[in-house]
């Protein structure tokens, strides 16, 4: 076995998971509400070399890469006026919460409608809750109050698709709701793209550093043992 | 598979359905009583991609874009003198009977009397419940109350009834300024809000400077898009050289 093959190749794979999340977040670019994500690598368990011959102790070598979690970034976006009346967005931290038939979950997308009962619901005909956690009408003139939107402060937010999130509900966010506004998306053109760059580099160096082992390999397997 | 690259191209499909609405939207600026599409953006399903050694790790699969509905915003009121062009001011839609029997809704205002007598859209379908001008009247003589009183001096003719339905985004676009109420909208009842202008039209309400900055900004996002896909097909390429000669 070669130690550095396999850290090499541990490094690619690692990269691959964080070109893929770069990719989502930037095909993500326009989804009001969404959240980027960030992939967390840690090293595996490092190894302790020792001589084999007298036991004595040289040294630990790390094995390599892995992403060990995605973190989702919950920080607020910048905010869009859209003027739309059932646009809303929270200023400041917290989610909507809508009553989906999985259970309910979490949004930061308030672009919701109304539906043919004249119930809030979202983009997916869900109905979005009040703080007491039931449905919302929708006024005769086709308004909903800010204030009737309930506002749940979540930890350990999850993606879900659909703009949803899945999480721990801790009371009442501290966020303020907006009417006629969206949150826009949290992805960072600039900051994606350099990470895109620089996971494409580091990819890259795994991929030489392969080439490398594998040329030493070689010359160490037809080389060392030829007849001069 | 390489779930990267097809997060990418839905990234770059869901921006042109954004894009295409704009043109849409571009393309109607001058059709009375039109009104802009409203499309929303979703991620997609978050899956456990790639291999990791420790716990599994999801990244999403991209994104897709869907046509939320139609913006209820007033257009503005144009004057056009011609007196069968009604402008509606509020939430509400003329009722117009289809060649094919259904009905129709519609906010563009500008009606024609037809070889019969009948007051039709500028496409020949005629309001429900219908009207007929009597034999001789010419329409400059027929005068449209704000409440959709049609009258030739005190002779009272018909009523043009304008309705709503409770989800507006629920109706069904048919083309031709038509809309159509679905379960999803709900079924048509009264408009109480509405009321009618005559001589007038409601333009349009599409905002041609914001569709411009929205348009960039789906153009930028489709540019950003095809990057990652670049990126991932990039990544696949030295992949593929990893064994060199």
């Amino acid at each position: 076995m070669n130690v550095g093959l396999n850290i090499a190749a541990a490094g690619m794979l690692a990269e691959q998971v964080r070109q893929d999340q770069l990719s989502n977040d930037l095909a993500n670019a326009s989804t009001p509400g969404y959240k980027p994500q960030t992939a967390v690598q840690s090293s595996f368990g490092a190894l302790l070399l020792a001589n084999t011959a007298t036991g004595q102790q040289i040294g630990s070598i790390q094995t390599g890469t892995d992403i060990s979690k995605v973190v989702t970034d919950t920080t607020p976006a910048a905010m869009q006026q859209t003027g739309q009346p059932l646009d809303f967005a929270i200023a400041g931290t917290g989610f909507f919460a809508v009553k989906t038939p999985e259970g309910v979950r979490y949004t930061r997308d308030g672009q919701f409608s109304s539906s043919a009962q004249g119930t809030l619901v979202d983009a997916n005909g869900d109905p979005v809750l009040g703080q007491n956690g039931s449905p919302i009408q929708v006024g005769a003139k086709g308004t909903v109050p800010a204030s009737a939107l309930g506002v749940f402060n979540l930890t350990g937010a999850q993606e879900q698709g659909n703009n949803l999130f899945t999480g721990t509900t801790a009371g009442r966010g501290t966020g303020s709701v907006e009417q006629g506004a969206l949150e826009g998306s949290g992805v960072n053109a600039i900051q994606t793209m350099t990470e895109m760059i620089a996971s494409l580099q580091d990819y890259q160096s795994g991929q030489q550093a392969i080439q490398s082992i594998s040329q030493t390999l070689q010359l160490s397997s037809t080389d060392v043992g030829a007849v001069p | 598979m390489i779930p990267g690259l097809y997060a990418a191209s839905s990234g770059m499909e869901a921006q042109q359905q954004q894009l295409n609405a704009i043109s849409n939207d571009l393309a109607n600026d001058s059709t009375p009583g039109y009104q802009s599409t409203i499309v929303g953006f979703q991620d997609l399903l978050y899956d456990t991609g790639g291999a990791t050694s420790g716990s599994p790790v999801t990244t999403g699969t991209g994104a897709a874009a869907s046509i939320i509905g139609r913006s209820q915003t007033q257009g503005s009121i144009e004057q056009t003198g011609q007196p069968l062009d009604v402008a509606i001011e509020g939430d509400g839609y003329l009722e117009v009977r289809r060649p094919d029997g259904t009905i129709g809704l519609t906010r563009n205002g500008t009606l024609q009397v037809d070889s019969r007598g009948q007051i039709t859209t500028d496409l020949g379908m005629a309001l429900q419940p219908p009207i007929t001008l009597p034999k001789g009247v010419a329409p400059s003589a027929v005068t449209i109350g704000s409440n959709g009183t049609v009258s030739v001096g005190t002779r009272k003719l018909g009523k043009i009834a304008l309705v709503t339905v409770p989800a507006p985004n629920g109706l069904l676009s048919d083309g031709d300024s038509l809309f159509s109420a679905t379960a999803a909208s709900g079924a048509t009842r009264p408009a109480t809000g509405a009321t009618l202008q005559q001589g007038a039209l409601e333009s349009s309400n599409v905002d041609v400077s914001q569709a411009m900055v929205t348009m960039i900004d789906a153009e930028e996002s489709y540019n950003l898009a095809s990057k990652a896909l670049q990126y991932q097909q990039q990544m696949g390429q030295i992949a593929n050289q990893l064994k060199s000669s």
